[in-house]
């Protein structure tokens, strides 16, 4: 492993991310960095701030201090809309869809922040907004596209709900692809998968660097994902990184190991 | 299981108890709706052990299965459950005869001599009682057997019912119109006893089954010939969905010239009040924001317009003009009122925004009585007229041709509707639309997908409020004059009745739903003070029996009703190995 580049090569670099709810400090003083066209992830145990990172850099919550810098743009205090717009997408723990909407509509959505209809050429439908809502069921297809079959065909104008679990995973993805991001946290994209699908999403993430050339955050807990998709894995807890390095360093540093297992009984 | 009829009958003797005693059985005995035999009271007093019986003969779910019944089974099971009603009703007509019925009037005025004739048949107290019991469990038995006839008659003995009883509300309706078709009318609606005639009925009843069988059988076929051919462009809309708009479109617009002034000053209203639906559904139907304060932009609309085209105050011992008055044309004051709602809907939507739900509910319901305080108040009479506000507002004249008749102000109404029907239904295809649902679906989410919520919601506020204004102004010219008596807090309640009655974010809902909760009651006018018994019956109804409203959305009627069906179908399929149907189409057959 390299020595950490200079920041001003990172995507996305967070310095002394610090975030309290009441007294509990899910993060404290957290400190990492990105660069472009990297798989990263992060890992830890249930409760080490993982998720609050991903809600704090999306700026569904703002953090109590620190900066998270963006392509060198502090991008804290943005709403998430904000932040989606300048290129960060996500999923979510839960999948969150618009369940009654068909899944093209709810990959329409993604495209939201890409376009710019008001109300008047709504109303008129003027040539440009025609295009314009063209061009974003288009963006919307083809998003979906990138998970073969799954998610295309008759498939389409099937309301969200109708999916089976993996597909509303994938479609999540899919919704968060066609924001046309350069960076994408996917927050536990395998919980609850069948080991096939997990197996499968594994080279998915794998295609969204290589093929879509995007930079990818996840949290995961299924080490065999994190050990076939990751540049780089970095290790939380208590709202802290512990540890830093490739998969193996990793999975073999002391702190990570004594943070899933425990301490050793003191002697 | 063995008290199910109990848990069923029961409640429906009360509900026939009830209507007793507010008058719907004994005040209406000589309103016929067919012939000299079926009045309204008896029908209020057929329906609730009908609906007993139809409760009673629905599937058991056990286990998360559904156990259909057969058909002597639910027959019985419906028969008993009528019965129990009619015992629970008989039971109180027998207390009350022993009583006596002059001592329960003191209290219950509605306890008339002839109310006591009539659930008696007119016999002994005790063979009248073993009578009701006896017609009860028959209405029961029709009910039950109805539930569980299969589909294919079903539909078309409900759409007859329907019908006829239809036909038989709007008996100083059709012959109106019927005259001015010049079209002989005595076969169908008996001269002595104004309602349907037997014959007159059975005609109805049969066209109805008839059409209602024939759409059922080629609407499927049609519909499945068009979802090939729609393909993938957005939901396809199903023929016989387009030709009963067609129709219904059509009657809209001839509707006055048929039904003459009267009740196209009726109709004029509906208009206002569809106009104010169309308005409030894109906050509540299509953003998910629960306003109970719409009444603001109508009040907002009337007084704005009263105020920019002139008028003149009624207040006593002030110079009858008021302060500031303009002296516009009515098309030209037109899109200012809009853009004055539209900004009003910014200020108001600006501090309500964080508030969801309930919350939302509230504060809104607390802007909208400001405003009735605000026009009636002492303060503002130099402006606006206080309490005894406003006369001589425009008729929207076009080179002297006026809209104050009733009739020619129904079509003035009418192309204000189509135009917010447009104007709502167009955005609602839009991108516009699509962040309004997904904001309704999931607020954070659709934040964290790049929709900015504040903003939609504001928008959301701003047109919704813009539509509602021009549903005031209209209505200050319909009338002419305007007092703070016309903008009370009722009137949100009115206008969030008929979106919910006609279907949530469903324009066709909004107006068929205007047509039933303002409508009906302007032309039934001995209804009139059971008007809100009916709003608040059709509320609690439509949200027990069906939340997608009478005319859903295709999204909504989906999220509400036929999740489960459409899944379970989808799964099958995909089962078996072969495509999965449309779903869209497969839900479409059963709403």
């Amino acid at each position: 492993m390299s020595e950490p580049a200079r920041s001003t090569d990172a995507v996305l670099e967070v310095r002394g991310l610090e975030k309290h709810f009441g007294g509990l400090y899910a993060l404290s003083g957290l400190d990492m960095e990105v660069r472009p066209g990297e798989i990263v992830s992060v890992i830890g145990p249930n409760g080490a701030g993982k998720s609050t990172l991903f809600n704090v850099i999306t700026g569904i919550y703002e953090p109590d201090a620190g900066d998270i810098r963006y392509e060198n743009v502090s991008i804290v205090g943005l709403r998430p809309h904000q932040v989606v717009k300048l290129g960060i997408a996500r999923t979510f723990q839960n999948v969150r869809l618009f369940a009654n909407m068909t899944i093209l509509e709810n990959a329409m959505v993604g495209q939201h922040c890409r376009s710019k209809g008001g109300v008047f050429g709504s109303i008129i439908r003027t040539p440009g907004i025609r295009a314009e809502e063209e061009r974003i069921r288009e963006r919307a297809k083809e998003a979906l596209s990138f998970f073969g079959k799954r998610l295309s065909g008759y498939r389409l104008e099937q309301p969200a709900f109708s999916l089976s679990y993996a597909n509303r995973r994938r479609l999540e993805m899919a919704r968060a692809l066609a924001t046309d991001p350069k960076l994408l946290l996917l927050d536990e994209p395998t919980a609850g998968m069948n080991p096939r699908e997990t197996l499968e999403l594994r080279d998915h993430i794998v295609r969204m660097r290589d093929e879509l050339g995007l930079t990818v955050i996840v949290i995961e807990h299924d080490m065999r994902v994190v050990k076939g998709v990751s540049d780089r894995v970095i290790a939380c807890d208590y709202g802290q990184k512990i540890a830093e390095g490739t998969y193996d360093e990793v999975a073999h540093d002391e702190r990570v190991v004594e943070a899933y297992l425990g301490t050793k009984a003191t002697t | 299981m063995a008290r199910r009829w109990i848990r069923i009958g029961v409640p429906a003797g009360i509900v026939t108890i009830f209507l007793a005693l507010v008058g719907l059985i004994g005040g209406f005995t000589d309103v016929y709706l067919i012939g000299d035999q079926i009045s309204f009271a008896a029908l209020m007093m057929i329906l609730p052990p009908f609906v007993a019986g139809l409760v009673a003969a629905a599937p058991r779910v056990e286990g998360g299965e559904r156990l259909e019944k057969r058909i002597p089974e639910a027959a019985v099971t419906a028969a008993i459950a009528g019965a129990a009603a009619g015992a629970t009703f008989a039971l109180a007509v027998v207390l009350a005869d022993w009583i006596g019925d002059e001592r329960i009037r003191a209290v219950f005025i509605n306890v008339t001599p002839q109310l006591m004739e009539f659930v008696t048949f007119g016999r002994a107290t005790m063979v009248g009682a073993l009578a009701v019991i006896a017609v009860s469990a028959l209405a029961g038995l029709l009910g039950g057997v109805l539930r569980v006839a299969p589909a294919s008659i079903r539909r078309p003995v409900t759409v007859a019912v329907i019908a006829t009883l239809l036909f038989g509300f709007l008996q100083r309706v059709i012959p109106i119109a019927l005259d001015q078709l010049s079209l002989e009318r005595d076969w169908l609606y008996s001269p002595q006893f104004d309602g349907l005639t037997w014959i007159g009925a059975i005609v109805v009843a049969a066209v109805a089954a008839g059409i209602s069988f024939l759409s059922t059988r080629f609407g499927t076929r049609l519909r499945g010939s068009v979802a090939r051919i729609g393909g993938s462009g957005g939901p396809a809309i199903s023929p016989v969905r387009l030709l009963a708009g067609a129709i219904a479109l059509g009657l809209l617009i001839v509707a006055p010239l048929l039904l003459g002034s009267v009740i196209s000053e009726v109709l004029g209203t509906v208009m206002v009040f569809a106009l104010l639906g169309i308005g409030l559904n894109i906050v509540v139907g299509y953003a998910g924001l629960l306003d109970l304060g719409y009444v603001f932009f109508f009040a907002l609309g009337a007084y704005s317009l009263a105020l920019l085209t002139g008028a003149t105050l009624n207040a006593f011992g002030i110079p009858p003009e008021p302060a500031i008055s303009g002296s516009l044309n009515f098309y030209v004051a037109i899109p200012i009122v809009m853009v004055i709602a539209a900004a009003s809907g910014l200020l108001v939507g600006a501090p309500v925004l964080r508030l969801r739900g309930d919350y939302l509910a509230l504060v809104t319901l607390g802007l909208g009585e400001m405003v009735t305080v605000l026009v009636g108040s002492p303060w503002l009479v130099p402006l606006v007229g206080g309490p005894s506000g406003m006369r001589g507002i425009t008729d929207a004249a076009i080179g002297g041709f006026g809209f104050r008749d009733p009739q020619r102000f129904y079509y003035l109404a009418l192309a204000f509707v189509g135009l917010a029907a447009f104007m709502s239904w167009r955005l609602a295809a839009s991108r516009i639309g699509r962040a309004w649902t997904a904001m309704r679906e999931d607020e954070q989410t659709a934040d964290a997908m790049g929709i900015s919520t504040t903003r939609f919601k504001l928008l959301a506020f701003a047109i919704g409020g813009a539509i509602g204004s021009l549903g005031g102004a209209l209505f200050a010219v319909k009338i002419g004059s305007l007092t703070p008596a016309s903008f009370q807090v009722i009137v949100s309640i009115q206008v969030l009745g008929l979106v919910i009655l006609g279907g949530m974010g469903s324009i066709p809902g909004v107006i068929v739903g205007a047509l039933v909760l303002v409508g009906l009651p302007g032309l039934l006018r001995e209804f009139e003070e059971y008007r809100f018994l009916a709003y608040g019956a059709a509320v609690v109804a439509i949200m027990v029996l069906r939340p997608q409203g009478l005319v859903p959305n295709v999204r909504r009627s989906r999220e509400l009703q036929d999740e489960e069906q459409a899944q379970d179908e989808w799964a099958k399929a995909v089962e078996e190995g072969e495509t999965p149907p449309d779903i869209a189409s497969a839900t479409g057959a059963t709403t």
